[in-house]
């Protein structure tokens, strides 16, 4: 009952938490995976991506989670008023800064991985085999990205309380127009 | 689920275990004289919700309506408990129907 209780947490603690608190958490979370994300190369240009590129300053690794972060919370706070009146911003900007805490575990696997250069790769792709931290984060990144979208359905469905096929489009739609968003944002102003 | 020991008292049963049906009130009796009254009378409508929901509302209560207060009471969000108050005003809505 207790791991039942435990694994529920894991993809949904917005029955527990919200509001300031899970603000104050997500950010806090979502700063250390932006200054180990820096160390490790890893950069976080969108409002689900995380990729590795060229080196970025501090400025513009915090930037990025910057506009990551107002995009999700401003589109998903328009997308939840098509659907539902009866919820408050802060609920719905703390869980969804909340909902990307998995991305700290990226970041902290991106510190032991080396990336190979792009002509090295294409020029003998087995490469990637020969680097197990590669694998190992390209491994994990798919089941983390998967987590985050789980993680924000979640922090949507219990900040709207909207119910229904209206809500899904409406959360899907809206995760869609805050990534195209925020790339467009951090490609003109970083 | 969250009022363990509310469960232990015995239900006032609003549906027909036959047929599922509403049930009505027939006979009510004044435990002093013996008085009996019969009629057809409807249950009160917070005696059909669940025993969960009658004790939600009586929490609401005692908190002056504060959901904020709810949800430190219960150990839940702010919108959590929101949502199970929108649930029980949509089971009211629907037994005014």
């Amino acid at each position: 009952m207790k791991n039942k209780n435990a694994l529920r947490y894991i993809y949904n603690p917005f029955e527990k938490i919200a509001g300031w608190q899970a603000l104050i958490y997500g950010l806090i979370i979502a700063c250390l995976s932006g200054w180990i994300g820096k160390q490790a190369g890893l950069m976080f240009d969108g409002a689900i991506d995380a990729h590795f590129g060229n080196e970025v300053s501090y400025y513009q690794a915090f930037m990025m989670l910057f506009i990551d972060i107002a995009c999700v919370g401003a589109v998903m706070y328009l997308a939840g008023l098509l659907v539902t009146r009866n919820f408050r911003f802060i609920d719905l900007l703390g869980t969804m800064t909340l909902a990307r805490a998995p991305y700290l575990l990226l970041s902290l696997t991106g510190l032991f991985v080396t990336i190979p250069e792009t002509a090295e790769l294409l020029a003998n792709p087995a490469l990637i085999f020969s680097n197990p931290g590669f694998l190992i984060f390209i491994a994990l990144s798919f089941p983390a990205i998967i987590w985050v979208i789980a993680l924000m359905y979640n922090a949507w469905k219990v900040s709207t309380g909207a119910k229904g096929s209206k809500m899904i489009i409406a959360f899907i739609a809206g995760l869609f127009v805050a990534e195209v968003i925020s790339k467009i944002l951090i490609s003109i102003l970083i | 689920m969250l009022y363990l020991q509310q469960k232990n008292r015995i239900m006032l049963p609003v549906y027909c275990p036959s047929c599922h049906a509403q049930l009505k009130v027939k006979c009510l009796k004044c435990e002093s004289c013996q008085t009996e009254v019969n009629g057809s009378y409807d249950l009160p409508l917070l005696a059909l919700l669940s025993l969960d929901d009658q004790q939600f509302i009586l929490q609401f209560v005692k908190n002056s309506g504060s959901l904020k207060n709810m949800a430190n009471e219960l150990k839940l969000s702010y919108p959590t408990v929101r949502n199970l108050l929108n649930e029980i005003i949509l089971t009211i809505e629907k037994y005014e129907k």
